[in-house]
């Protein structure tokens, strides 16, 4: 794991009342996305996690569904690349199982600010070109490993240009609070422009962080969300 | 409400608890096992979930008895939300797993005590949905509201609110901590969120669980629903 020294995070959409910053203390991140064959070792040992067994509730009908069998992550599934197709709940399960947790949006978002030889990345041209170009390339069929990603500023790889993660509390992003009308937050946010409330509209990426985040449930899988580890220092 | 019997007995009685049961579940059905237990243990009160935990009409006929260990893995139905590992303390301080609703239909809220808003408005729905029950569903119908606020709603505060709402016993008031109260939300898909004046942003979801703890209806907002979410209610108890 990584160290990822204590900072301010600025989240991009709040309402009226919610914090301007948040003071995130330093913590532990996974240097890289949790692999194929990481998530088969977890599977292995706690069968209520493979997807035969795995109760809808807690992760839908996709599942590992790139995966060849319950036990056999097959060509679509390389060992070294990052386990896609998990649900939140499986992810937290994982992280449990090895001690570790989900990182928060806070922790997440402020290590991934990192540039690659700088600590803030918005500054980093090359970190932006690549970040964008990912996001204009079709999810690829078979991901590639983590461990070939350029480490950035803290030696993290991957937090840009490999898959989506998950995050602890990735239930705290409110966007589709506008369309259901069941919260009380669209009246201070949303009226009419979803970015009105935005702290930096150039970070476009953040936006399809924030949208991606907004539109899941906690037991969808997807083909390009994974997840990593973190853990708070002693 | 009760806590369950393998929490507060101790290893001997629970051990005895269980063989009496397993001998007469054996023999009978849980309801007997259940009514024994209720009249053989104190804690196991005429109110008590632990009570209709022990009643409950178990999907997966086990050897071993639901109403000794609610929380077996296998016990609960796919979809069961009593799945889940969650674990919180009620407005008496006892410690309450979700399984312990098993058993009964449930209205349950995500909410918190100091809401000014829209909290009490969720409180008040609830409360006219049980009203639009006939009296013998009313006292079926088990009531649930948890809170968000795992600083301020200590149990303590979750029984100064009770009272202060008259709440009965057939409401239950549950305490948690962060991460129990994030996999509630993430299994009710509730989204919420804490402001810097303490206050939480929220989803306003009133949720039917039936005798199982399956989500069988679910109503947004704060405005109307109420006679769908009473006939889900009726449904889920039948």
């Amino acid at each position: 794991m990584r160290t990822i020294p204590a900072g301010i995070y600025t989240p991009l959409l709040r309402s009226t009342k919610a914090a301007a910053e948040i003071t995130v203390p330093a913590f532990q991140l996974d240097e890289r996305p949790v692999t194929n064959a990481e998530f088969l070792a977890f599977v292995t040992a706690n069968p209520k996690w493979r997807r035969e067994q795995v109760s809808r509730l807690f992760a839908d009908s996709s599942y590992l569904e790139n995966w060849v069998g319950d036990l056999e992550p097959g060509p679509s599934a390389p060992a070294d690349a990052p386990v896609v197709r998990v649900s939140w709940f499986a992810a937290r399960a994982y992280a449990r199982w090895t001690g570790k947790r989900l990182p928060t949006t806070a922790e997440w978002e402020l290590a991934a600010a990192a540039g690659y030889d700088r600590p803030d990345g918005k500054n980093d041209e090359q970190l932006k070109r690549d970040l964008y170009a990912w996001l204009a390339r079709p999810v690829p069929a078979v991901h590639a490993a983590a461990a070939s990603f350029r480490p950035d500023f803290h030696g993290v790889r991957g937090l840009h240009g490999l898959v989506w993660e998950w995050v602890e509390d990735f239930n705290s992003a409110m966007v589709t609070g506008e369309s259901r009308g069941d919260t009380g937050l669209e009246r201070d946010l949303f009226c009419g422009a979803g970015s009105a409330g935005a702290k930096d509209t150039t970070d476009y990426a953040a936006f399809m962080r924030q949208a991606l985040r907004s539109s899941l449930k906690a037991n969808n899988t997807t083909t390009a969300l994974g997840f990593r580890c973190a853990q708070s220092l002693p | 409400m009760k806590t369950p019997l393998a929490m507060k007995t101790t290893s001997s009685t629970r051990l005895t608890t269980r063989n009496v049961c397993h001998t007469l579940y054996d023999k009978r059905s849980g309801w007997v096992c259940g009514l024994l237990l209720l009249g053989a243990v104190t804690m196991c009160g005429a109110e008590g979930t632990a009570g209709a935990c022990c009643a409950a009409e178990s999907a997966e006929k086990t050897s071993r008895p639901a109403c000794c260990e609610a929380m077996a893995s296998g016990a609960f139905s796919k979809n069961s939300l009593y799945q889940a590992d969650a674990s919180f303390t009620d407005d008496t301080g006892r410690a309450f797993t979700l399984g312990q609703l098993r058993g009964r239909p449930v209205v349950l809220t995500m909410f918190f005590a100091s809401c000014g808003y829209a909290c009490p408005l969720l409180v008040t729905d609830m409360q006219a949905i049980r009203g639009r029950l006939p009296a013998e569903q009313r006292d079926r119908a088990l009531f649930v509201l948890v809170s968000f606020d795992t600083v301020r709603d200590t149990p303590e505060a979750l029984a100064k609110y009770r009272a202060q709402r008259g709440l009965d016993g057939s409401w239950v008031l549950l305490h948690g901590d962060g991460e129990a109260i994030r996999e509630l939300a993430a299994l009710l898909g509730v989204k919420y969120q804490q402001e810097t004046d303490g206050m939480f942003s929220h989803s306003n979801l009133i949720t039917v669980l039936n005798a199982e703890g399956e989500v069988v209806h679910q109503r947004t907002g704060l405005k109307g629903g109420l006679d769908e979410a009473a006939q889900a209610v009726l449904r889920a108890g039948s």
